[in-house]
């Protein structure tokens, strides 16, 4: 396998509020004392993963877990605090997000959004929508555009009557093709998609997703698919990425860390997930509210206090990816039971 | 129950904003008067039985004539004449022609002024956010009558008394937009800080849009709905706003007839009898705004989706 991004040790971190106002920052400066810390909000924390090519790499975690923040550092609408994000040879970090907006690279990773409705200017036609990212990254114009739109439309199932409406004018699922032709008409090496069927009805949904498996195959795409369908994930993804708290806790192939889930935040998620089985089998219920993001002590487990777990050590110690055969997971007892 | 049947694009008399129009009486009328009273004034030229703005058409042994009294030579005014024998009907369509004037290019001038830094403020935010906005703030603890004569006070001070006669209109303009802007420049940054968070922002982005394009074509065509009804209501406030300057006499010239400088006049002779010198412009000028203003109600109420379907 070829990897297609390698991301290593990459952290963002936002400051919170301001801790001393603009006169007060001044005086400070000019009576010569150090920098003002401020506190700041740890969204991704010394994360690293690779993406081969032609691969699907499922990203799960609860809201607020960091998905988002990681996502836009990947397709480089941020610039992350730290760290090295490649693509193929090239070292992306090192190039400031708005110079990468006007970059050769910038056609090879795309993004699809939650809500189509949402993502697609309201006064832009399907074929504007579409033909947008063409003129902008490719420079097609006049009838090589035209064809190249319906050729996009085409492979999205997307009829070519509906180019002329506006979003408003289609339903969930042509909103949906229209956000994923976008995407694809400009040949990305990776797409990522940010949940992209969880506007959708399950019905619509299953449609969506063949679509998307139909267009990997041909179109020999990487996928970085976020979601918190789990049964999505697990259909579609090839390995799978568990985050909590901006941190890693659990990396594998999708049906296995399902299946068997390693880390205990992984092992609550899966429980979660309703099912049909009322075998009275204990479920494991996650208590309490995630720890505050904002400074972290970097010696406790991000997962300390949720954790059933939970003893001395977790709190002493931060517990770092660890290999378990073609798996990986952040927790002291991990590999104890499972005799891994 | 939606369907996604595929049905031919809609035309424009068929959508709701049109059914609405046709269903509300109010509105025809308002539209009416105000595009007679708009077209009366542009072709004020060819309309107007006598040029008032030429002397030699006044006969000041014709002054001060009741409405409908035949003049010295034969004239006919139909809504009497001023002081100085000029033909009030003439007069009011010249005013109307002043008055619209000031009053369009002023609601112009501060939509455009407002737009501007509404969308700066909204979408830079920061430091630029917070002056633009804090000066909106001050702005809005004056009354629109003192910025007017205090910027009519400066340039008078400032120029000679030519340049100010040359200059009246202009800087009645500016004096009037300076008062107005404050509302668009709030509603547009309200819309924009709401729009800039919406994903199709983030989609531009990925695509490498630059942010300035960004704002100028993405947001910009999203935020420009609610300024038509403001700018609408806004209109008959700036021509009021002219007339009551122009009665002050900080307004136009006395030689420009406006509806407020006619006011004026009249206003020296009403207690000898005389009340259709201030009349006559009075109730044009309560035409124009209630009709503007209607206007402006009725399109707040039919492009607010929040209100459709009553």
């Amino acid at each position: 396998m070829t990897v297609l991004l390698d991301v290593a040790e990459l952290s963002k971190r936002f400051p919170v509020g301001r801790a001393v106002g603009p006169i007060e920052r001044l005086r400070r400066r000019l009576r010569g004392g150090g920098p003002v810390h401020l506190p700041h909000v740890h969204a991704v924390d010394d994360v690293s993963f690779v993406i081969g090519k032609g691969e699907t790499v499922g990203l799960v975690g609860e809201s607020g877990c960091g998905k988002s923040t990681l996502v836009r550092a990947i397709t480089r609408l941020i610039d992350p605090t730290e760290g090295s994000i490649k693509l193929g040879m090239r070292e992306l970090s090192l190039v400031p997000s708005r110079r990468f907006a006007r970059d050769a690279d910038r056609a090879r990773i795309q993004m699809v959004f939650q809500d189509a409705g949402e993502s697609i200017n309201p006064r832009f036609t399907s074929f504007d929508a579409i033909a947008d990212p063409l003129r902008r990254l490719k420079k097609l114009r006049g009838k090589a555009l035209r064809a190249k739109v319906e050729q996009a439309a085409q492979q999205c199932g997307l009829p070519a009557e509906l180019l002329g409406r506006f979003p408003h004018q289609l339903s969930g699922g042509q909103r949906a093709r229209v956000g994923i032709a976008r995407a694809v008409a400009v040949e990305p090496d990776l797409l990522v998609l940010d949940e992209p069927t969880a506007a959708l009805d399950v019905s619509v949904q299953v449609v969506i997703l063949q679509l998307l498996q139909r267009l990997k195959e041909q179109l020999g795409i990487s996928y970085l698919f976020v979601s918190h369908d789990l049964s999505v994930v697990r259909l579609l993804c090839d390995r799978v990425i568990v985050m909590y708290l901006g941190k890693i806790v659990e990396v594998g192939p999708a049906r296995e860390v399902f299946e068997h889930p390693l880390h205990p935040y992984t092992q609550a998620l899966v429980a979660a997930v309703p099912s049909s089985d009322i075998s009275g089998v204990e479920r494991l219920r996650l208590l309490g509210e995630p720890m505050s993001p904002i400074d972290p002590d970097p010696n406790v487990c991000r997962f300390y206090g949720r954790c059933p777990r939970g003893v001395d050590q977790c709190k002493g110690a931060m517990p770092v990816l660890r290999r378990f055969g073609n798996r990986e997971a952040a927790c002291h007892f991990t590999g104890e039971k499972e005799g891994l | 129950m939606s369907t996604n049947v595929v049905t031919r694009p809609q035309r424009w008399w068929d959508s709701d904003f049109v059914y609405d129009f046709r269903h509300s009486p109010v509105a025809i009328v308002a539209t009416i008067v105000t595009v007679v009273l708009i077209a009366v004034a542009l072709g004020a030229d060819f309309v107007v039985p006598f040029n008032v703005n030429d002397p030699a058409s006044a006969n000041v042994v014709d002054a001060r004539l009741p409405p409908g009294s035949s003049g010295m030579f034969g004239s006919n005014y139909l809504l009497g004449t001023d002081p100085q024998g000029r033909d009030m009907l003439s007069a009011v369509i010249f005013g109307l022609r002043t008055s619209l004037m000031v009053g369009g290019a002023s609601v112009v001038l501060a939509a455009f002024v407002g737009i501007l830094l509404g969308l700066v403020s909204g979408y830079i935010g920061g430091w630029l956010d917070a002056l633009i906005m804090r000066i909106a703030d001050v702005q809005l603890t004056f009354p629109a009558i003192l910025i007017a004569l205090l910027i009519d006070g400066i340039s008078r001070t400032a120029m000679d008394r030519a340049t100010h006669e040359a200059l009246a209109i202009p800087v009645l303009v500016v004096a009037i937009a300076a008062t107005y802007w404050v509302q668009y420049a709030r509603t547009i940054r309200a819309l924009v800080l709401v729009e800039r968070d919406k994903d199709y922002v983030l989609a531009a982005r990925v695509i490498g849009v630059s942010p300035l394009r960004i704002l100028l074509s993405h947001i910009c065509p999203n935020v420009l709905g609610p300024i038509v009804v403001i700018a609408t209501i806004n209109l008959a406030l700036a021509i009021l706003t002219e007339a009551t300057l122009s009665f002050l006499g900080i307004g136009v010239p006395p030689t420009t007839p406006s509806l407020g400088s006619l006011v004026r006049i009249g206003n020296e002779f009403l207690f000898s009898g005389d009340w259709w010198i201030s009349a006559v412009p009075g109730a044009m000028l309560v035409a124009l705004s209630l009709a503007v203003n209607l206007l402006g109600d009725w399109l707040r109420d039919a492009l607010n989706p929040r209100l459709s379907g009553r």
